[in-house]
């Protein structure tokens, strides 16, 4: 028995990452049930959507079915509703103790956010996948082939992220389950709803326009929708100088990629100080 | 190796709505010793113990543990601690084998030691069988003793214990107890904060009270039941309700040397003096004349009870639910009841050293 005297304890950032990973995804593959219901809502989306407004919108779309229309805002959707649920999974550990265990423990606290992140991103990209792949036999048509869908997955994963950077700062703040959940889901429809999600800006009311330039849905639907059409797609920034969907993707990437370290860093900030934040 | 596990000297904390909840705490923990740190509920001793393993910082005063200032090295801190805190922490749905898995990454335990160490803590607190069980499935006692084993993995050589055995039916709390013996035996530093005062007397070399932020009480079991002073008079009445007229009663005929404390109890009253034994039948009398039942009594050496109510003026949460008594409220000189038990040896509040700190 001795006391530590050097200057690196604990394991490296990376096995930090490693070991919050395991331990997330252990949870997600024992629990299912969250990956399944996080996938319902949006399915149903797909399905009545297709249904419903389908006849009407394909014919305001000019040449593109509404399916292959639709389908690049339900798998943004799905990354929406699945990094809701990322607080909730931090709230359940704030509760179970695990989370003051892994404060006291010398792992490194952002890579401890950073694993967590990581198996959340493994569900997100096994759920995006299965929502493409109905798509596709609904009809949706990936104008960029097998390239595109693995594109469309990790557009996914980067928009996730300031979500579940804003979900995971809301547990931190509420430390209740349920205020979690409404919180996150409050935000949900409305933002997908004011967005270009389900129809085109134009058709849209002005103010709604407007709105969207300021919503983050908006450059993750169009960056995917981009790839899906192979065309630029984004009416919200009017950019020309790359050519094609990279018109858009180049936009959109970079709002995403400021949204992710924005509220990445909040959400680092915030796990952080979770414990001590109440002393003076 | 430090000749201090803990130094805490002049530390306080602040809570952001203005409450102090740890006021100028002097502590220090020899290395190898059993330390115990006593108080009523919301008397500041999770609050000191959260900032020893970092998950607070101190508003004011200085905090060194293992070596290692919690302020400026954290890191260090929590590398040489475990920490087993009062609601049990363990991810329930993981097996009991990936709990510890789980600890022994997060404290760098290398892959060759690992799988080793995993089996002589899951033997250490008799969870073999369930290794690979998922926890949630486990009683409150198994939890608690995964708990236990997940601050052991890096062989920590100080542990903090807070209230660990709260909740437990009386015999797992002792296979606890024998597990944490066991550890110090073996020359781990243990810091424990406990309801049980059974529980500190059995294990704990040395020990503090702490009540409103401040350390009120220190010294080993035997010296603090000795500052008690005297003996304790259990009596017991056929009308419980009459037990405060009980102590009027003996409040009035001055009974018993200066310095008493006479306090009701559920079941009659209790009286602490050096003259218990002596004086005791005067009481009897002095209760039958003002017809007053009496069905029982005993005269006792002090216990750590004793000495928690003589120091706060309250019953321990344990002892209370054990048919404890309301607070300590009559003292025949007139004077509190932690100034009266302290008066034996003429000392008040913590026995400080030279320097100024318990010790």
């Amino acid at each position: 028995m001795s006391v530590k005297t050097g200057d690196r304890y604990g394991g490296s950032f990376a096995s930090d990452v490693w070991t919050t990973f395991v331990r997330w995804t252990i949870k997600s593959v024992r629990n299912p049930f969250v990956l399944v219901v996080s996938l319902v809502q949006p399915i149903i989306f797909l399905v009545l959507f297709t249904q419903v407004f389908g006849g009407v919108a394909t014919s305001a779309l000019e040449g593109v079915t509404y399916e292959t229309y639709l389908v690049p805002a339900i798998v943004i959707q799905v990354a929406l509703v699945a990094a809701a649920t990322s607080g909730i999974g931090l709230v359940n550990d704030i509760e179970n103790g695990m989370f003051e265990k892994t404060l006291v423990s010398p792992m490194n606290r952002v890579a401890v956010f950073v694993g967590k992140t990581l198996a959340e991103v493994v569900r997100i990209i096994a759920q995006v996948t299965i929502v493409l792949s109905l798509g596709v036999i609904l009809g949706a048509e990936i104008a960029t082939g097998l390239v595109g869908a693995v594109a469309i997955a990790g557009i996914c994963v980067l928009f996730s992220v300031w979500f579940t950077a804003f979900s995971n700062v809301l547990a931190v703040v509420t430390r209740d389950e349920e205020s979690t959940i409404i919180g996150a889901n409050l935000l949900q429809l409305p933002l997908l709803f004011v967005s270009s999600a389900f129809l085109p800006l134009p058709a849209l009311p002005t103010w709604i326009q407007t709105v969207a330039t300021f919503n983050p849905i908006t450059y993750g639907v169009d960056a995917t929708r981009a790839v899906m059409l192979g065309e630029d797609t984004m009416t919200v920034i009017e950019v020309t100088r790359f050519g094609g969907m990279w018109d858009t993707l180049v936009p959109a990437l970079a709002v995403l990629v400021c949204l992710a370290l924005a509220f990445g860093s909040v959400a680092i900030y915030a796990i952080s100080r979770a414990a001590s934040a109440d002393v003076r | 190796m430090t000749e201090y596990a803990i130094e805490a000297r002049d530390v306080a904390v602040t809570y952001a709505d203005g409450t102090e909840a740890v006021r100028g705490v002097d502590l220090l923990v020899e290395t190898g010793e059993f330390f115990g740190f006593l108080g009523p509920n919301g008397a500041g001793k999770t609050t000191l113990i959260k900032t020893l393993v970092t998950l607070l910082r101190p508003t004011d005063g200085t905090v060194t543990v293992n070596g290692f200032d919690a302020v400026a090295e954290p890191q260090s801190v929590r590398a040489t601690v475990g920490y087993m805190a009062q609601e049990t922490s363990i991810d329930p749905e993981l097996t009991a084998r990936e709990n510890l898995r789980f600890a022994c990454d997060a404290y760098g335990v290398s892959r060759a030691e690992r799988g080793d160490r995993i089996d002589e803590l899951l033997a250490l607190v008799e969870l073999t069988d369930v290794a690979d069980k998922v926890a949630d499935d486990f009683s409150g006692g198994m939890k608690k003793r995964l708990d236990a084993a997940t601050a052991l993995v890096h062989r920590p050589p100080l542990v903090f214990l807070d209230e660990p055995t709260t909740g437990l039916d009386p015999a797992a709390r002792n296979r606890l107890w024998e597990y944490f013996q066991r550890i110090n035996d073996e020359g781990t530093t243990v810091f424990l904060t406990t309801q049980y005062l059974e529980e500190a007397d059995q294990l704990c070399d040395r020990l503090s009270v702490i009540q409103d932020g401040s350390v009120v009480a220190d010294g080993t079991p035997e010296t603090l039941k000795r500052r008690v002073g005297g003996e304790i008079l259990d009596v017991e009445l056929a009308e419980p309700a009459e037990s405060e007229r009980a102590v009027a009663v003996a409040r009035d005929e001055s009974l018993f040397a200066e310095g008493a404390t006479i306090t009701p109890t559920e079941s009659g009253l209790t009286v602490t003096a050096r003259d218990a034994r002596t004086r005791g039948t005067d009481l009897l009398v002095a209760l039958r004349d003002a017809d007053i039942g009496v069905v029982g009594f005993d005269v006792r050496a002090p216990t750590l009870d004793d000495v928690f109510l003589a120091v706060t003026g309250e019953r321990t949460e344990a002892a209370a639910a054990d048919g404890g008594d309301v607070q300590a409220e009559a003292v025949s000189d007139g004077g509190d009841a932690r100034e009266a038990a302290m008066t034996d040896d003429g000392e008040t509040g913590a026995a400080p050293d030279a320097d100024g700190v318990s010790r």
